[in-house]
């Protein structure tokens, strides 16, 4: 009886286990494949992996996506992590006035995806800012305006990096982690560090980060993995191929030319799986302590 | 609640709290007024030009001939979201209760659901397009060669559709995998050990023991998956669809894989650029999605309660 | 220390002599027709150096004609527009409402009497040229003669009406042909050009050239026998694409794949179809685009894209910059462009040059091309239409087709696409 429940299980799991796996073992192997064979059925690995990943790579221009996508990445991850880390800290170790409504106004932009902002803060982004200071000074004396009529300037941020990395460097998922994970370590020891003295700084480094690798980790793989995901803002606000990202340079690869190079472009779809993957597996351990076991409450 | 805030200074938070203060200001405060704002404008991208004309874009949206246009983009994206969510949570669940099940290589099991947590839309998308083109895509060349059959799955309005959702389906499922997993693994076993004597089958002890306990998650992921199928499956639909094809009769006022945020897009930085429009939209999705988060807030925090129990 | 500051000075002076650069922005991005440009763009800047001028012009792709429009839009906005701006046809009303433009006639030194004449007539508006024109195409059918013979046809009886395709397609079912009859992008473009193929005109005030346009025409009698053409391929199953709007490669695979009989499209693929054919061993011929039945054949719109000023430039930058355009659009040029792509020599000198070296007797396949042209009325419908919400208008026409293509009515098709194309109109002639 249980013998049998046994192999229904294995076969349930492998048979789940691979169609899992199939599309991207499928993109894998069509990697691999000359340009006749891409086309056909077979799911036989043949020799193009190289040449495919050199010509995606230098004809392509992947080098050039993966490159931005990365640069963007790792600055929202480390940017994102510390001000959620500084943000978490002063809201759990230090008393202040309006605390309450603070933490408030920064739970309440979880009710705002970034992406539903994309016509405005395309505005924001785009629009040029002041030139002079006749019109800096005409723009921040009428507040009215500034608020109620639709943006005049903007940061001038189209087509540049800090246009993928800035308005992301803030977050409320964060923060809140932090603040969880903070409220969860003993009081005692917060107490204990400041009968010895240590200025904030010092409890920050020596108690609260060797604590807080966990949340810290599992902060990193979110950020990483949903920077390295984006297409919609990088599509609408980078119209320069060589600051693109690979996302959307993905797509750029499939519409070029007449005949599309599967090959190249599955080879494509693989080595943008790389670096994600490699972040989740690296941390995983502690993306499961730190978040998912929480519940990402 | 126990007071953990030991340090005095009447500065230093401030200097903490001010750099995700400013960023969130700028960044989703003001564009979220300004999304007002501009809603009430008749605004163009490429004319810069802006003249208030108070709802009429919304009049636009709801009466006239294109309200068939926007209600149902309103309304199949709630379908596409239920769909994704309904099934996508469905199988996570029971898959990942197999696999948390006392079985040989249940380690090895787990490492091979999850991998796919970091896959992106767009390369989900690029894969489902390759694998099942009309033309020259695997799965057709195999139905081919089987049954002699070649489904249009891309311009079949329903096959195109179904598409997409099993595309999102699947994209969603290493990630659902990974939460469904750890969750898992704070059910008591005994729960399930003390019932299997009371002698309640597998079925039973799934729908009795490990559904309800996995409701605080399940909560959680119901939102993620929404919003995936909100915004993020937009990079898929791109790749896949463009958005088309159109429906059949009554769904022919727009393609049917048009989700409210594509639109958004058509209109404001598609066609002439008609960015009011797409503000416009764009609050109407923003009001959508307080109301699911306010909702999730009131019964999601509840039943997590239950559950820590 | 003192080479950190000799470096910074050695930097500094290298940005100081830095060449001008003079960005060229263009939507192709397959390898002949991008490379193609690349070429030119190194035989100017090499003519440029050697008249010691500190200028380089330098080239990039941006995919499609909407993303090149959007992306000079948003560069200009920021303050960084491209010098020259590949725009096609259905632009130009937004192009020269945006502002962000220099028309070619300010700037000067363009001989209008070189160009071809329906060409340079398209990009005159208000009696005034805009552009300067470079890739100018018309649809025309493309057979597989191996697949005809097969379905029993005469190979080098190419279908000429819709008439005779349907009869085609007939007699390819009747001879169980594997392949599908016919294939072709769904795109408004094709509408465009039976519209006026009908002398019919697109929209009101002569297709927008007397005055604004106001209104659509989509459901006049003309437009209703092209949606009913649409409904005559897909009740019998006979059309087929892949099943995504304005899929240029998706239709020209299943064409090269011998997936489909016949294959409309743009003469500019003339020569990318002829090298597949050769590719997958099929023979190909062209014929005229073929129109409704009954109608006598009023020619074609000759749109295509035209090269664009853009301003905020000073004016030897915009000189340079037209001067590049001019090379790349010059008699030698233009008919290595033609041979290479199968769009029109849109300069008179180089068709002469072409019939002068008996190009068109050698290759019958590009000469249907411009035969179609020559024999276009000039009149306002074959003129084209000039729409601001022309971008959404090609949209609504093609989800229209769509629709017929689904089983949708073709009377109630056209008349909703044009009460919504109406709808785009009007909010955007209310921005002025």
């Amino acid at each position: 009886m249980y013998r049998r429940n046994a192999w229904i299980l294995h076969a349930v799991l492998i048979t789940t286990v691979v169609i899992v796996a199939f599309p991207i073992l499928f993109a894998v192997i069509k990697a691999t494949q000359t340009r006749v064979d891409v086309l056909s059925p077979s799911l036989i690995p043949g020799t193009q992996f190289v040449e495919n990943v050199r010509n995606v790579f230098l004809n392509a221009n992947l080098l050039v996506f993966m490159r931005n996508s990365f640069i963007a990445a790792v600055a929202v991850t480390v940017g994102k992590t510390t001000l959620s880390l500084m943000a978490g800290m002063a809201l759990v170790y230090f008393r202040f006035p309006f605390k309450r409504v603070v933490f408030g106004l920064i739970l309440l932009t979880l009710m705002i995806p970034i992406q539903v902002l994309v016509v405005p803060l395309f505005d924001v982004i785009s629009l040029q800012p002041p030139q002079t200071f006749a019109e800096w000074w005409a723009w921040i004396s009428r507040p009215d305006r500034i608020l109620f009529q639709p943006a005049e300037y903007g940061f001038g941020w189209a087509n540049t990096y800090a246009a993928l990395i800035v308005p992301f460097l803030a977050s409320a998922t964060g923060t809140f982690l932090f603040r969880q994970h903070f409220m969860a370590i003993p009081s005692s020891l917060a107490d204990a560090a400041r009968i010895d003295g240590a200025t904030p700084w010092q409890f920050l480094r020596r108690i609260l980060i060797p604590m807080s690798w966990n949340t810290i980790g599992a902060l990193a793989v979110i950020e990483f993995v949903y920077v390295w995901n984006q297409y919609l803002w990088p599509k609408v606000i980078i119209r320069r191929e060589e600051l693109q990202v690979v996302q959307v340079g993905l797509n750029l690869i499939i519409g070029t030319g007449e005949g599309v190079e599967w090959g190249y472009v599955m080879a494509g779809a693989t080595l943008s799986l790389v670096p994600p993957l490699l972040v989740f597996m690296l941390l995983q351990e502690q993306f499961m302590r730190g978040f998912a076991l929480s519940g990402g409450k | 609640m126990k007071d953990n805030a030991v340090f005095t200074s009447r500065v230093l938070p401030w200097v903490l709290l001010l750099p995700s203060f400013v960023i969130l200001l700028v960044f989703i405060y003001y564009p979220a007024l300004q999304a007002w704002v501009l809603s009430t404008y008749r605004s163009n991208l490429f004319l810069n030009t802006r003249n208030y004309v108070g709802l009429d874009n919304f009049r636009l949206m709801f009466t006239g001939p294109l309200a068939d246009k926007y209600i149902q983009v309103i309304v199949q994206t709630f379908v596409y979201g239920a769909l994704v969510v309904g099934l996508g949570l469905s199988i996570a669940m029971v898959v990942a209760t197999l696999a948390s099940q006392n079985v040989r290589g249940a380690r090895i099991y787990r490492l091979l659901l999850i991998w796919p947590f970091a896959l992106s839309p767009a390369v989900a998308g690029t894969i489902f397009l390759f694998m099942f083109n009309p033309d020259i895509g695997s799965v057709n060349q195999v139905l081919d060669a089987l049954f002699g059959i070649k489904p249009r799955w891309l311009d079949t309005p329903l096959l195109a559709f179904s598409l997409v959702v099993l595309a999102s389906v699947w994209k969603n499922l290493g990630y659902n995998m990974v939460f469904y997993l750890a969750a898992l693994q704070n059910v008591p076993k005994e729960l399930g050990e003390a019932a299997a004597i009371d002698g309640a089958g597998p079925i039973q002890r799934f729908f009795r023991i490990t559904v309800p306990m996995l409701s605080p998650m399940t909560f959680f992921l119901l939102f993620t998956n929404l919003t995936f199928a909100f915004f993020e499956s937009y990079g898929l639909i791109d790749i896949v669809t463009s958005g088309g094809p159109v429906g059949p009769p009554p769904a022919d006022g727009a393609g049917l894989t048009t989700t409210m945020i594509y639109q958004v897009t058509l209109d404001g930085f598609g066609g002439s650029g008609n960015t009011g429009l797409a503000a416009a939209l764009g609050n109407v999705i923003l009001l959508f999605t307080i109301l699911i988060t306010l909702l999730q807030f009131r019964y999601g925090s509840r039943r997590v309660q239950y559950g820590d129990n | 220390m003192k080479q950190t500051l000799a470096l910074a000075v050695a930097l500094l002076l290298s940005v100081a002599t830095a060449q001008t650069t003079i960005e060229f922005w263009y939507a192709f991005s397959d390898a002949p027709r991008s490379g193609w440009i690349q070429d030119r763009i190194e035989e100017f800047n090499a003519q440029l150096e050697e008249q010691g001028m500190d200028y380089e012009v330098t080239g990039e792709r941006k995919g499609s004609y909407r993303e090149t429009l959007e992306a000079a839009a948003l560069a200009a906005r920021q303050g960084q527009p491209p010098h020259l701006v590949q725009l096609f046809e259905v632009g130009s009303q937004l192009a020269l409402d945006s502002g962000i433009f220099k028309p070619i006639g300010e700037v000067g030194g363009i001989d209008e009497s070189a160009y071809i004449e329906p060409v340079i007539n398209y990009y005159t508006l208000g009696g005034e040229v805009n552009s300067i024109p470079f890739n100018s195409s018309s649809p025309i059918i493309y057979a597989n003669q191996d697949l005809m013979a097969e379905a029993g046809l005469d190979p080098e009886d190419v279908p000429e009406t819709f008439g005779e395709v349907l009869d085609a397609c007939e007699a390819g079912d009747a001879a169980g042909l594997e392949a599908n009859c016919i294939t072709f992008p769904l795109h408004s473009w094709f509408f465009e050009q039976w519209m006026s193929e009908q002398n019919a005109l697109l929209a009101n005030n002569g297709n927008g050239r007397d005055a604004r346009a106001t209104e659509l025409l989509l459901d006049s009698e003309p437009a209703l026998r092209i949606g009913q053409f649409m409904a005559d391929l897909a009740e019998n199953g006979w059309y087929s694409y892949t099943g995504t709007l304005e899929d240029w490669g998706g239709s020209e695979a299943i064409f090269a794949n011998q997936d489909a009989m016949f294959f409309i499209t743009s003469t500019a693929d003339a020569g990318n179809i002829t090298r597949a054919a050769a590719d997958n061993g099929f023979a190909v011929k062209t014929g005229l685009l073929p129109i409704p039945d009954g109608v006598e054949r009023n020619g074609v719109v000759i749109g295509g894209a035209s090269v664009w000023l853009t301003d905020g430039h000073t004016t030897e930058e915009l000189e340079v910059a037209r001067d590049f355009a001019l090379y790349m659009t010059n008699t030698e040029n233009m008919v290595s462009w033609h041979k290479l792509t199968g769009y029109y020599p849109v300069v008179n000198d180089s068709v002469d040059a072409l019939e002068a070296e008996g190009w068109f007797e050698e290759e019958p396949n590009f000469a249907v091309a411009f035969d179609q042209l020559l024999e276009t009325n000039a009149n306002q419908a074959s003129a084209g239409a000039v729409l601001g919400s022309f971008l959404e208008t090609r949209t609504i026409i093609g989800e229209a087709l769509q629709r017929i293509y689904n089983g949708a009515d073709v009377e109630t098709a056209m008349q909703d696409a044009n009460e919504e194309a109406n709808a785009r109109l009007a909010e955007y002639n209310a921005n002025f």
